[in-house]
């Protein structure tokens, strides 16, 4: 079963605005998203420090947040987006 | 690799590769001489007086972004929260970290997300008739 992880920031407003379509996705597709808050959490930090290598590439180069890895195809997609990208990446 | 400067006349101090020619300051022409980091830290620390609290930030942001093609977000909800994550991350990280990106713990990459960084690069800024830097703190005019 792959792991679909977010890493989000708690005062960042991407990610605030992308928690409702988190919720609706889980919600409709019966997935679970497991949130990783990385500014108030050195482990979650670490965490996604650990993905580095796979997320940079796919994220302009940098960790941003919020950011989607599917950690068995390690498919990331970052920044606030529209719900049916979002469902595309939880479902590809 | 980059050194400090210091004024022989008025004290200012430079941090960067050359020396400036001609001190901002107080004018005078090719004043700067090489201190060290120790030196430039006490002069600078001994001049620091009280905290740099948010809104001496924003007023800094807004000074520095008045003859730019940029502005400050007027979205005050939207600034609000992001300066309350820079400052937080300042207290716990010891600069003004972007709240919407992590420290890589790699000092060069760390730098660049220093608030405010260099947003022209980013994608959601450059060719774009309503651009932002990455947060959205900052929005072209
Ligand atoms: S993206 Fe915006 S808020 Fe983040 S560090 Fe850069 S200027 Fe500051």
């Amino acid at each position: 079963m792959p792991k679909l992880l977010m890493f989000h920031g708690r005062e960042c407003p991407h990610c605030r605005a992308m928690m409702p379509l988190v919720d609706r996705l889980e919600k409709e597709t019966g997935s679970s998203i497991e949130r990783h808050e990385v500014w108030h959490d050195e482990k979650n930090a670490d965490l996604m420090r650990s993905y580095r290598p796979i997320l940079t590439p796919q994220c302009g180069g940098q960790l941003r947040v919020p950011t989607f890895l599917n950690t068995e195809t390690n498919d990331a997609v970052c920044g606030e987006m529209p719900y049916e990208k979002l469902k595309e990446w939880a479902t590809k | 690799m980059k050194k400090f400067w210091r004024c022989f006349v008025c004290n200012d101090i430079h941090y960067g590769f050359k020396p400036p020619e001609l001190c901002p300051t107080c004018k005078v022409k090719n004043a700067y001489v090489e201190i060290s980091a120790k030196e430039a830290k006490m002069i600078a620390c001994a001049a620091a007086e009280g905290d740099f609290t948010k809104e001496d930030f924003r007023r800094a942001i807004e000074k520095f972004t008045a003859a730019n093609p940029f502005k400050v977000n007027p979205d005050r909800d939207r600034t609000d929260i992001l300066l309350e994550g820079i400052f937080s991350n300042e207290a716990s990280h010891d600069l003004k970290y972007c709240p919407c990106r992590l420290m890589s713990k790699d000092w060069e990459e760390d730098l660049k997300i220093v608030c405010p960084c260099n947003f022209l690069i980013h994608e959601t800024y450059q060719g774009r008739d309503k651009g932002e830097c990455w947060c959205g703190l900052f929005i072209k005019r």
